[in-house]
């Protein structure tokens, strides 16, 4: 085979890549490996095609091949129904690789299959957990004795690298995978698990890998998952440069990551985008209706709900996408209904248990939240929402110091999300933990606060215990966010700060600033009649203070007026709070 | 990819997003080991006329236990009804055998058979008894079984069966656990065995039924609270945990042993995370046992909260600890549930005691309990309170009579753990006291007790904080008189029980080094003395200060001590330790004194004495009053010196450690020579034969103890006298042993006459 792909991030041969892809994708579909073979042949098509000339020959057969050709054709059938004991019947006793293959995974889809049928009818609850696939052992004992007399190629490899993690063995997993990325770099299903399995950037540091164009698919991807979205973002963007501009596998994760980062209108745009190019595409659907609902927009998000429906309806994504259409519509247990259909046609689909937990806690059903949240944490223990979702139910359950781990949990795992933050300075101030609250509020503002409350929260605190001056400028800072955002929100929280501020300089007889602020509250309803009462006074006052003509000095330094954008000086601390995160 | 086949999954046991563990609410299900027990039953009905009365009667003490039991192999089932009925073993074991090496109409026509032993005129079995229960429940459970699990039942039968064939060559006697593994058995083939590595073979270890993870968890949680060191290692425990939650993820309890577990080695992070764990999950299982009377899961919510406080209370994280407990007080208030106010009460108790103390608090608490029948909560609060007044110095005649109120409450609901406590309370109180026969015979009488609890009904004592306690002051009453053999046997046996690393090794470590210390002072190795001081501050600050200033006392650095005894007084009176202001006060008098102050010594003396008098500290009063003896003695009047002797002398030789029993005698000698400077001749020598007869008395005491300094004394003394009597051969034999133990000592830097200690 074309084994040793080009080397490292070498893209100048787009034909080569084009060659390698076709082939690799035909020997996908020949081992039944559909998903990898899917994967090829989308990356394919996004090049150009090829002249005839050029069209890669089919694999070439060996003697051994030929040998088993009969019995490998009648169990590929079997197979492709299904009948996974049937074709490994068939199989037995064969030599060809391609054959072995097909033989090994059949058992090894047969066993899979049987374990989740017994699931249903298990002799007791305790025997639930304890059903596995009978097959693992006896693969496992087979491919380690293959592999070490290195009778494996790239795709048996990987077989018996899937064997070993389904056994929990991760260690060997990873190294297996590893192995079977060097054999054969072109199989996306080895890079993908071994993408499964990398917990953190430390792990993937020490690993050796291919160098091969590949790798940077592979880089990009593990980027996305590990939250590490600028390397991601960088590196799909230098794919596209490299001529994958047309690749919808690309774009998906691209919009993905800026999913990822809150970045909602590119994500949206993105998605539209790849909308128009794969219009049947069911795959990351679900991503783009979390971005719809979060943007509240009810005709885009009801379209594409009807839409994948008539695609195919018992699809896990199909299913998460109604369930978040019926929550827009407020309609929760609609919702809930559907997302435990989306758990049924695939219980590790993760994001459905956090959304469920979001459903019930609309219904107010806390304990199914609970148990949602936690079936969430036990598939991934690394599923933020879960974490955030639990502290939310135990804050609705009025326990403040309780939801303070869950959140604390939520906030390990994405130091820089300003929501986690806010409200862990929202259960501190609820416990008059007030240093720690200001902290967070701080560190949430520092951080980038997606809702831009968190100035204000910082604000009223410092207002409750009289700090003024601090107040006034959490309140300027707020102020000049809101209006250097270009768009007017309906900001509640506006009149407030103008408010505030009004007083505030009043106090420091800064009569200019002062009415300045009221003139503003002017503008609001709530503030209206205090704004006018505050002109008034100050215009008292500074006639009676040319009179009298002596200017007290202010007593503070402020920071000049609101027009000047000057930024917040107050560097940022490290996160330090006293109490202790387990 | 590998998988497509996960879309195949279909979870039929969740109903409004709600996962029921058991979706029948059948506990019981048709396993091979019950299968076993159904075969003994018909047997014994087949066959059980022809059984003896002796027999009989022995089958049906063991069916209670088998019934009720963890599931077992099949070699120990049938060694259990060998012993009882070996005839009938053989029986069951054929039919088995039958069954299993026959074919599946065997076991559908066992269980269609079953039935007809209700039927009948006279029916064998009644359809109440426990037996018909059973019986009937495992009927029950055979017939929802659809067609797959039948044969299921079936295949799992047979390995059962074969498992004991193929063991029976095996020796077996590590059961306990193991035993498990036999029941998966079909893939432990040994073929495959072979290139296991050490992790698989941890993972494949099995899982366990219902039963046996609950008997598990019971039983290791029990020995955690009673006796730690039987229980397994923190490690194999855990890892015995997450073995049962893979295969049971549902299993909540095994959530809160790790708790328990992580508590033990001090493991903040994961005993906070399993105690969450183990609420989150129990709010779903209360959620569902509403019939009880409770609320459902907002129950759960509150013991979370409280739980949770005294998490950090534990790990000393008061401030968390509180804002917890705030808050589980609000949601028990809100909700109502004044049981759970109680415990938070209590435990607002031990919080607020390690801030301030107050005992308002407590009575309050205590009240409450009596009075919604929590008797346990209310004992121990009776407990913490007479501890807090005895040390508060309230008359020891109302504190007995509340402990022994307390006690009535004990028995009455036979709560064997706080007896315990009682008991080493008592011991403690009688100590502080200075009664020590009292509390030797207090703590004889918890050593010599029977557990009252069921578990282990075999086991004498348990490994408890109360036996450490009484064991230490036991080493220390037994060292205090002398016996250091007996003191240091007793250490090693707790040491034996108590592990250094286990929870309660502090105590003994303390009572050890104490008693290293004194008896370094008696022989005058104060560089010795000195050494240990370091190792007592790690345990007890306070003490260890005491203990430093001693020594610097002894080395006769008197500025230095003195600083310090000042400095320790001050702490210790802000704090209310009194025990200590009165030792601590006595230090300082003998200071003074030593420094020949004996007018400044008096009023400190006075004042302890005072102090001692009101907490009834007697042994300390009667200490005080030997060195005001000796401070009057020092200062001229030693028959008023007498007199006050004669007060304290009866106390100290009652209750004394053996040296104080000498200093005593000594003392008293000492003034009946100086007050008999004024007596007519022959009355005088009377004195003084008297006196002699007193010092020896004195030497017995000090050479109990090997105070050979003291000795020193005694015999220059003696000599003195017997010279003054004209005792030539007495004093000269005096003389010499004076002269022998003066060579081997270093000389003195006080005045012998002047020192009384």
């Amino acid at each position: 085979m074309a084994a040793a792909g080009l080397c490292g991030a070498d893209f100048s041969d787009l034909r080569e890549i084009k060659k390698q892809l076709l082939s690799v994708a035909a020997r996908s579909r020949e081992r039944g490996l559909q998903h990898s073979g899917k994967w090829a042949s989308e990356l394919a098509f996004a090049l150009e095609p090829l002249p005839l000339s050029e069209l890669p020959p089919p694999p070439a057969l060996t003697e051994e091949d030929a040998r088993d050709l009969d019995a490998y054709t009648l169990a590929k059938s079997y197979f492709d129904l299904k009948e996974y004991d049937r074709a490994a019947y068939f199989l037995r006793g064969c030599k060809s690789q391609k054959a072995y293959f097909l033989y090994m995974y059949s058992r090894y889809l047969s066993g899979e299959k049987k374990k989740d049928d017994e699931t249903v009818d298990s002799l007791g609850p305790l025997e639930k957990g304890q059903v596995k696939n009978e097959a693992l052992r006896e693969l496992r004992v087979e491919l380690s004795k293959k592999h070490k007399a290195r009778e494996l190629d790239g795709f048996g490899l990987y077989l018996y690298g899937v064997v070993l993690r389904k056994l929990d063995l991760v260690k060997e997993a990873i190294d297996v995978f590893v192995e079977a990325a060097h054999v054969l770099p072109l199989h996306w299903g080895a890079w993908l698990e071994l993408c499964n399995l990398i917990t953190d950037k430390e792990m993937l540091k020490f690993l050796s890998l291919p160098d091969t164009w590949m790798k940077e698919f592979f880089l990009a991807h593990i980027y996305t998952e590990l939250q590490l979205i600028e390397e991601a973002l960088q590196k799909y963007q230098s794919l596209i440069d490299a001529g994958f501009s047309k690749s919808t596998y690309i774009i998906s994760q691209i919009a993905v990551a800026y999913h990822n980062i809150r970045d909602i209108d590119k994500a949206l745009s993105i998605f539209n985008e790849l909308r128009k190019q794969d219009p049947y595409r069911i795959e990351n659907m679900d991503t783009f209706s979390n971005l719809l609902y979060v943007r509240s927009m009810k005709p885009e998000l009801s379209y594409l709900a009807h839409n994948l429906c008539e695609i195919d309806k018992y699809r896990v994504e199909t299913c998460c996408v109604i369930g978040n259409y019926y929550s827009l519509r407020s309609q929760h247990e609609k919702a809930a209904l559907y997302f435990q259909r989306a758990l049924k046609l695939n219980p590790r689909y993760l994001g459905a248990w956090t959304l469920m937990g979001h459903e019930y806690m609309e219904m107010k059903n806390t304990s199914a939240a609970i148990q949602a949240y936690r079936h969430a944490i036990e598939v991934n223990k690394r599923d933020y929402r879960a974490w955030y979702g639990l502290g939310q139910t135990y804050e609705i359950l009025k326990m403040p110091f309780y939801c303070l781990y869950y959140y604390r949990r939520a906030h390990q795992l994405r130091p820089n999300d300003s929501r986690m933050l806010v409200a862990l300075g929202e259960c501190y101030e609820k416990l008059n933990q007030l240093v720690e609250a200001k902290k967070c509020y701080w560190r949430a503002y520092a951080v980038g606060d997606v809702e831009k409350m968190a100035l204000v929260k910082l604000a009223k605190l410092h207002e409750q215990l009289n700090e003024s001056e601090q107040a006034a400028q959490c309140y300027i800072k707020y102020i000049q966010d809101i209006y250097s955002c270009g768009e007017i929100v309906e900001h509640l929280e506006v009149s407030t700060a103008f408010r505030y501020l009004a007083q505030y300089y009043f106090k420091c007889k800064l009569w200019d600033e002062a009415s300045a602020c009221a003139q503003k509250c002017c503008a609001f309803n709530d503030t209206r009649e205090e704004g006018k009462a505050l002109l008034r006074q100050i215009l008292q006052l500074r006639n009676q203070g040319e009179t009298s003509s002596t200017e007290i000095a202010a007593p503070f330094f402020l920071p000049a007026s609101l027009s000047a954008n000057s930024t917040p000086t107050r560097r940022v601390s490290p996160l330090n709070l006293s109490s202790v995160t387990p | 990819m590998a998988s497509v086949h996960e879309s195949l999954y279909f979870n039929p046991m969740m109903t409004n997003g709600v996962v029921h563990a058991n979706v029948f609410g059948i506990k019981d299900w048709v396993t091979p080991y019950k299968m076993a027990l159904l075969v003994l039953l018909s047997e014994l009905g087949r066959s059980g006329s022809q059984l003896g009365l002796l027999e009989r009667r022995r089958l049906n003490r063991l069916l209670l236990p088998l019934l009720q039991g963890p599931d077992m192999p099949l070699s120990r089932l049938r060694k259990a009804i060998e012993e009882s009925c070996p005839h009938l073993a053989s029986s069951v074991h054929i039919r088995l055998k039958l069954m299993a090496e026959g074919e599946l109409k065997d076991m559908e026509q066992f269980f269609d058979d079953l039935s007809d032993s209700f039927s009948g005129t006279e029916p064998e079995v009644h359809k109440t008894s426990v037996v018909g229960l059973f019986l009937r429940h495992m009927i029950l459970a055979y017939n929802k079984l659809s067609f797959s699990q039948v044969y299921k039942l079936y295949t799992a039968l047979q390995q059962y069966f074969q498992n004991d064939e193929k063991k029976s060559g095996i020796d077996e006697n590590d059961m306990e656990l193991t035993n498990t593994e036999e029941q998966e058995g079909k893939m432990e083939k040994e073929e495959l065995d072979a290139p296991l590595s050490r992790e698989e073979e941890i993972s494949c270890s099995g899982p366990l039924s219902q039963k046996q993870a609950e008997y598990f968890l019971s039983q290791q949680a029990s020995l955690l609270k009673n006796d730690e060191t039987k229980a397994l290692t923190p490690a194999s425990l855990q890892k015995e945990l997450n073995n049962l939650l893979k295969f049971n993820p549902d299993f909540a309890e095994a959530h809160y042993l790790s708790y328990l577990n992580s508590l033990r080695v001090q493991d903040v992070f994961s005993s906070t995370h399993s105690l969450l764990h183990y609420f989150d999950r129990l709010i779903l299982t209360g959620a569902e046992s509403k019939s009880n009377g409770d609320e459902g899961y907002g129950r759960s919510l509150r013991y979370a909260a409280l739980n949770l406080a005294a998490l950090h209370c534990r790990f000393g994280h008061y401030q968390q600890a509180e804002l917890a407990l705030q808050e589980a007080i609000r949601i028990a208030q809100e909700s109502n549930d004044h049981v759970c106010l109680q415990h938070c009460l209590s435990w607002l108790y031990i919080l607020e005691q390690k801030i301030f103390d107050s005992c308002v608090l407590l009575e309050h608490s205590v009240n409450k309990s009596l009075h919604f029948g929590l008797p346990y909560l209310a004992s121990l609060g009776i407990q913490s309170l007479v501890q807090r007044r005895a040390f508060a110095g309230k008359a020891a005649n109302k504190l007995m009579d509340a402990l022994k109120d307390s006690d009535l409450l004990h028995w009455k609901h036979s709560l064997s753990e706080l007896i315990d406590i009682s008991i080493a309370q008592k011991t403690a109180i009688w100590r502080l006291y200075g009664r020590s026969t009292m509390a030797l015979q207090q703590a004889q009488t918890l050593l010599s007790m029977n557990s009252l609890e069921a578990v282990n009904v075999g086991v004498q004592q348990n490994n408890t904080e109360s036996f450490a306690v009484v064991l230490c002051h036991l080493a220390e009453l037994h060292a205090e008189q002398g016996y250091f053999a007996a003191a240091s046997e007793i250490l090693k046996h707790l040491k034996e029980r108590f592990p250094p690393n286990s929870q309660h090794a502090q105590l003994w470590m303390l009572f050890d080094q104490k008693i290293q210390f004194e008896r370094a002072m008696n022989d005058g190795r104060y560089h010795i003395a000195d050494s240990l001081v370091a190792g007592i501050t790690a345990l007890s600050s306070i003490e260890g200060v005491y203990r430093k200033a001693i020594v610097l006392k002894a080395q006769n650095q008197m500025s230095e001590a003195h600083k310090l005894l000042q400095k320790l007084l001050i702490h210790c009176q802000k704090i209310k330790n009194t025990e200590m202001v009165i030792s601590v006060l006595l230090s300082i008098a003998e200071l003074y004194w030593r420094s020949s102050c004996h007018t400044i010594a008096l009023p400190v003396l006075l004042q302890a004495l005072a102090l001692s008098r009101e907490y009834s500290l007697q042994y300390l009063a009667s200490e005080t009053v030997l060195n005001l003896a000796f401070s009057q003695l020092i200062l001229g009047i030693p028959e008023q010196a007498l007199n006050i002797l004669h007060m304290a002398i009866e106390p100290v030789l009652a209750h004394g450690a053996v040296l104080d029993k000498g200093c005593a005698m000594f003392l008293v000698a000492k003034c009946q020579v100086a007050s008999a400077a004024s007596y007519a001749q022959q009355k005088k020598i009377e004195a003084l034969e008297s006196a002699i007869l007193n010092l020896n008395e004195a030497k017995t005491y000090f050479a109990k103890v090997d105070c050979k300094e003291q000795l020193r004394d005694v015999l220059y003394f003696q000599a003195r006298l017997f010279h003054t009597l004209g005792k030539t051969q007495e004093r000269n034999k005096c003389a010499m042993l004076f002269r022998q133990l003066h060579q081997e000592l270093p000389a003195h830097g006080v005045p012998l006459i002047n020192a009384f200690k």
